[in-house]
């Protein structure tokens, strides 16, 4: 008989593979409510955190008032749906008691417990008292953070919330160091459990005496043991060549006490090398091939340590663009799993160096790595993929051409990528380059979308490339409703944020984008806007002004142009008033107004007259 | 001295740019005398193009040189070297092609019994020194023929320096120090030939103050040479030093292929199959030697039998926070909830909940004879209803084995709370 053991879920799984990836949609976990779709990333951050955040509510309430959650509506019995136990149920002084109190984490109820245990003279069996070892070394002899707070899964608050323990280090006489002391024959767990514990809390040169003295009870340690102490290797030595013959006199230890090494033992090793400058590189590659012999396969986190060895940040990187490729090689199209947490390192990493030698080959091959399988969990939290993603893109925007960029664009932003507004400056310069600023409206659109309407430098750029050139007509009349458009951003100004100010660049960018595409009334309203601004108009935009209101023959605008000019103080007035004398024609009430106007403005005009040299209209005067 | 003899030999390698030698006033007719031998040690090499004959003559060179056990030859070896030394001499007034006369010469010499007697006398003088000799030229093996191979690739003078920059190993170094020492002996030499003569002029007896005078300068000349052997013993180690440590095994392959052809692509065919050996040597550092820290075959490492403890939970934990656990669609979801046991799974087989039977056979399902034998008449009417009910019960789907066997029993107790009403009524039969 023949039968194919599947896993539960491989329908699921089947049926879940025949789902591509939407560049239209927003992700999976917003598609509940399309008010929630995220547009910009702190949107994204906002939402996907208040999604877990109430779960961890309904949670906390749950596990602390237990007693309304009792009817099991499951049929059938659905345990995960139901409270949990967060009080010891068995009151009395015994090693079961102590067993509850190790699961349920309470370091220090047990710590007490097996202290009443030991006054009354109760012995606690060996493996007992190593379980207690390993909650104490796991948590550094302090409670769990989660103990009293709210039950929540996020890493950094858990980070936080750890960081006291950490402060504490592994202090002096704590109750692991006394349990174990009180163990009259402490076995190869034990050592383990203190070991790693003080590795885990910075105190490493205290483990490596610890293990001296497991070695002197004719005691075998374990692997983990050995990948603690390689850990701490590089910590209690200085000099590179010291670090890296420790590390070896460990191995050589692990190899002669009959300890066969694992993945783990691999990337601590590689990542202890990372801190040994030239010897890493040097000796990773033979690390590799050992454990290959071993038959243990290196995983991304192996690459990453191995691509930081050889790719320190800020460092030249000359001659060795040819081990990401050899990676590469290594990796290309093979499905991983995730087995070390730092095998969610490796994309960022790859992507880094991608970056950092404008290997574009390279880039597109990580990024295909990234579709094989469920390499896709391995890319990390939402935080890295942001990076990655705006890794890749930058790298996108200098290499490759704009139908190129634009077509990733469309794939990546925003369903998976919400760009910041270096990396928008950095398509708008694509689009420069490649004179394809006709699509600038366009881009604008997602820019105001993605929450950068109100960053000035972009807008800025944004205005100053719009009014550089002359366009086509049809591309000019876009320009101008894209130009009114961020006017209004200007205008309003988000409740709460920063608003943008008007600068003389912007609004003569502004002014030129609307009097190329005939919006002489628009550009007459931003003109007004210098005055209420304190901002200067410079001459070619006024002479650029005039001619276009030749165009139309407003005389009365003509005159107010003067006129605004005179107001500015600027010394290129007597050639606007030149001008407009020559090439328009003045009526006697207007020629009359006109000079009163001056007159007007004289004072003005004397210190203009005293700027520039006094020419013939101001004769005529 | 043999030292100075292979310097000797780079002298002449470096177009007889030193003209005057002091030592050089043998007269050449010595080797002229010999001529008539050259055909008959050397036949297959004079009848050869003068490029080839060249190669071949230091291809034996390199041979007899690395033959270097053979201490008798080696002596007469640096003879050999001698005689091109001395056949610089002649060759001043030569042109650099001539390198068929040298060789034909060489070949002469080597059959030569006769050694000058000043020749002779350094030999004598550094006999214990063979030793240091031997290694000497095994360390210059490599280079003597690297001198020689490019000599046919190159006709005009100037030609010569950037073909053999890309040598630029221990070749050039040597260049340099030779052009070191001849210079020394170029600018001092020919002015205390002159000064000899000069002061020769002087006396009474001229041929024969300016003989004397002359040996007395050669004698003063061997001074300067003992003291220089240090110095170019350090140059020959550091040469060693410098040299690529797989360079042996690279000239070996390329120079083979370098005979066959005019030697016009000499650069060139380095420079791809270098290439191709960088290629191949790099092919791929992943597959680079191993630490050999451990056997191949270690034993497995015994799991603990705890199951897994706190830390291996954590590790776990750490994994699956670092990595993107978040669903991608609908049925990702679905997956979730079934491992968190939310959700009813989807079937796989038609066994599809069937948990709690999974271990029971079908039998036990169907042949439920077994459970009405104790306590049920053997015939008769209740028995014959009995048997229609476990046909009943083995065909329904819906029930346990525990379920059936509850069944079978709560007839058991009626028929038996029953029993006497049957028993009046002649059903039960017993």
């Amino acid at each position: 008989m023949f039968t194919v053991i599947r896993s539960k879920e491989a329908v699921l799984q089947a049926l879940a593979s025949t789902v591509n990836r939407d560049p239209t949609a927003s992700d999976y976990r917003f598609q509940d409510d399309p008010y929630l779709t995220p547009k910009t990333s702190s949107e994204f951050k906002l939402f996907s955190l208040s999604q877990e955040s109430g779960r961890n509510a309904a949670k906390y309430f749950i596990s602390t008032y237990p007693k309304y959650f009792q009817k099991d509506y499951a049929q059938p019995h659905i345990p995960c749906l139901m409270p949990e136990t967060l009080e010891a149920q068995i009151e009395e002084v015994s090693e079961a008691a102590l067993i509850e109190r190790i699961q349920m984490r309470k370091v220090k109820a047990a710590v007490d417990l097996y202290d009443q245990l030991q006054q009354a003279g109760t012995p606690v069996s060996l493996d007992v008292t190593n379980q207690l070892l390993d909650l104490i070394c796991f948590y550094g002899d302090c409670d769990p953070a989660q103990e009293n707070e709210d039950v929540q899964d996020e890493p950094q608050t858990k980070k936080g919330r750890a960081s006291p323990c950490l402060v504490f280090s592994f202090r002096e006489n704590n109750n692991a160091e006394r349990i174990f002391a009180l163990l009259s024959e402490p076995n190869t767990h034990s050592y383990s459990a203190l070991i790693r514990g003080m590795v885990k809390y910075g105190a490493y040169s205290k483990a490596f005496s610890t293990y001296t003295d497991l070695l002197n009870n004719q005691l075998k340690a374990d692997v983990s043991t050995f990948n603690a102490l390689i850990t701490a290797a590089p910590e209690v030595k200085e000099k590179y060549n010291e670090k890296w013959e420790l590390i070896v006199d460990l191995l050589k230890q692990m190899a002669e006490q009959k300890v066969k090494p694992n993945l783990l033992t691999l990337n601590a090793v590689l990542k202890a090398l990372r801190r040994c400058g030239t010897v890493g590189k040097s000796q990773a590659f033979p690390v590799i091939s050992e454990m290959r012999a071993l038959s243990i396969d290196p995983s991304l986190a192996s690459y990453n340590h191995l691509l930081s060895i050889f790719y320190k940040p800020g460092a030249p990187f000359q001659g060795q663009t040819d081990i990401l490729q050899e990676v590469m090689n290594e990796v290309s199209g093979k499905s991983f799993t995730p087995q070390d947490p730092d095998d969610a390192q490796f994309f960022i990493t790859a992507v880094r160096i991608c970056l950092d030698t404008k290997d574009i080959e390279q880039a597109y091959r990580v990024h295909e790595l990234l579709g094989v399988g469920e390499n896709w969990r391995l890319l990390g939290n939402d935080f890295q993929q942001n990076i990655y993603h705006a890794r890749f893109f930058s790298l996108l925007c200098m290499m490759e051409n704009i139908d190129v960029v634009l077509k990733w664009y469309r794939d990546l932003v925003p369903s998976v990528y919400y760009p910041s507004s270096n990396v928008m400056r950095d398509l708008l310069q694509v689009l420069d380059t490649d004179n394809r600023l006709d699509l600038i409206p366009q881009i604008w659109k997602d820019l105001k979308q993605l929450g950068h309407g109100n960053r000035q430098t972009l807008v800025e750029e944004l205005l100053t490339l719009m009014a550089r050139e002359k366009q086509n007509q049809e591309v000019q009349e876009t320009f101008a409703e894209c130009a009114l458009d961020i006017k209004k951003m200007y205008d309003t100004g988000d409740r709460g944020k920063v608003m943008m100010s008007w600068t003389a660049g912007s609004l003569s960018d502004l002014v030129s984008v609307l009097l190329a595409a005939q919006r002489r009334q628009d550009a007459w309203e931003i003109l007004k806007l210098f005055k209420t601004h304190n901002r200067v108009p410079s001459e070619e935009l006024l002479d650029k002004f005039l001619t276009c209101i030749k165009e139309s023959g407003d005389v009365n605008q003509a005159l107010e142009l003067v006129q605004i000019s005179a107001g500015f103080c600027l010394p290129g007035t007597p050639k606007l008033i030149q001008r407009v004398q020559q090439e328009f024609l003045l009526s006697e009430q207007q020629n009359l107004s006109f000079q009163t106007h001056i007159s007007h403005n004289k004072n003005s005009l004397l210190f203009t007259f005293s700027v520039s040299d006094t020419e013939k209209p101001v004769h005529a005067l | 001295m043999y030292r100075r003899l292979l310097i000797n030999i780079n002298q002449v390698r470096n177009r007889l740019i030193h003209t005057h030698n002091t030592r050089l006033t043998l007269p050449s007719t010595k080797c002229k005398e010999r001529e008539s031998f050259a055909p008959v040690t050397w036949a297959p090499c004079t009848a050869r193009p003068l490029g080839t004959s060249s190669i071949s003559f230091s291809e034996n060179k390199e041979s007899s040189t690395s033959l270097s056990e053979d201490k008798g030859k080696t002596p007469e070896e640096t003879e050999v070297n001698a005689e091109v030394n001395t056949d610089g001499q002649r060759n001043t007034e030569m042109n650099e092609g001539t390198e068929i006369s040298n060789a034909t010469l060489t070949s002469q010499l080597e059959t030569e019994p006769v050694v000058k007697p000043e020749d002779r006398k350094q030999v004598e003088t550094t006999k214990s020194g063979k030793e240091s000799l031997l290694e000497l030229l095994g360390a210059m093996k490599v280079e003597v023929t690297t001198v020689r191979k490019i000599r046919p690739s190159k006709t005009p003078r100037m030609s010569e320096r950037p073909d053999q920059e890309p040598m630029e190993s221990t070749h050039s170094m040597f260049q340099r120090a030779a052009a070191e020492g001849s210079q020394q002996h170029g600018t001092l030499n020919p002015a205390l030939v002159a000064a000899v003569s000069a002061a020769a002029s002087t006396l009474p007896n001229r041929h024969q103050a300016e003989s004397e005078l002359l040996k007395q300068l050669r004698k003063h000349e061997a001074i300067p040479d003992t003291q220089r052997r240090a110095d170019i013993g350090h140059i020959i180690s550091d040469m060693k030093v410098g040299k690529r440590p797989n360079g042996r095994s690279n000239v070996r392959p390329t120079s083979q292929i370098r005979f066959d052809d005019d030697g016009k692509g000499y650069t060139q065919d380095r420079g791809i199959t270098s290439e191709l050996d960088g290629v191949r040597r790099r092919k791929s550092p992943f597959t680079s030697k191993r630490l050999n820290l451990f056997a191949a075959a270690a034993e497995q490492d015994a799991l603990s039998d705890l199951g897994p403890t706190l830390w291996d939970i954590d590790l776990v934990n750490q994994i699956v926070q670092a990595t993107n656990q978040m669903p991608r669609n609908g049925f990702e979801e679905m997956i979730q909830w079934t491992k968190e046991g939310r959700l009813w799974q989807y079937p796989i087989n038609n066994e599809a909940g069937l948990e709690e039977e999974a271990s029971v056979p079908f039998h036990e399902h169907v042949f439920l004879e077994k459970h009405l034998d104790e306590s049920f008449p053997q015939q008769g009417p209740v028995r014959h209803f009995m048997e229609l009910v476990i046909t009943g019960l083995a065909k329904n789907h819906h029930l346990t084995v525990q379920q059936k066997k509850e069944h079978i029993d709560w007839f058991r107790d009626y028929f038996r709370q029953k029993e006497d009403v049957l028993k009046e009524a002649e059903a039960y039969l017993n």
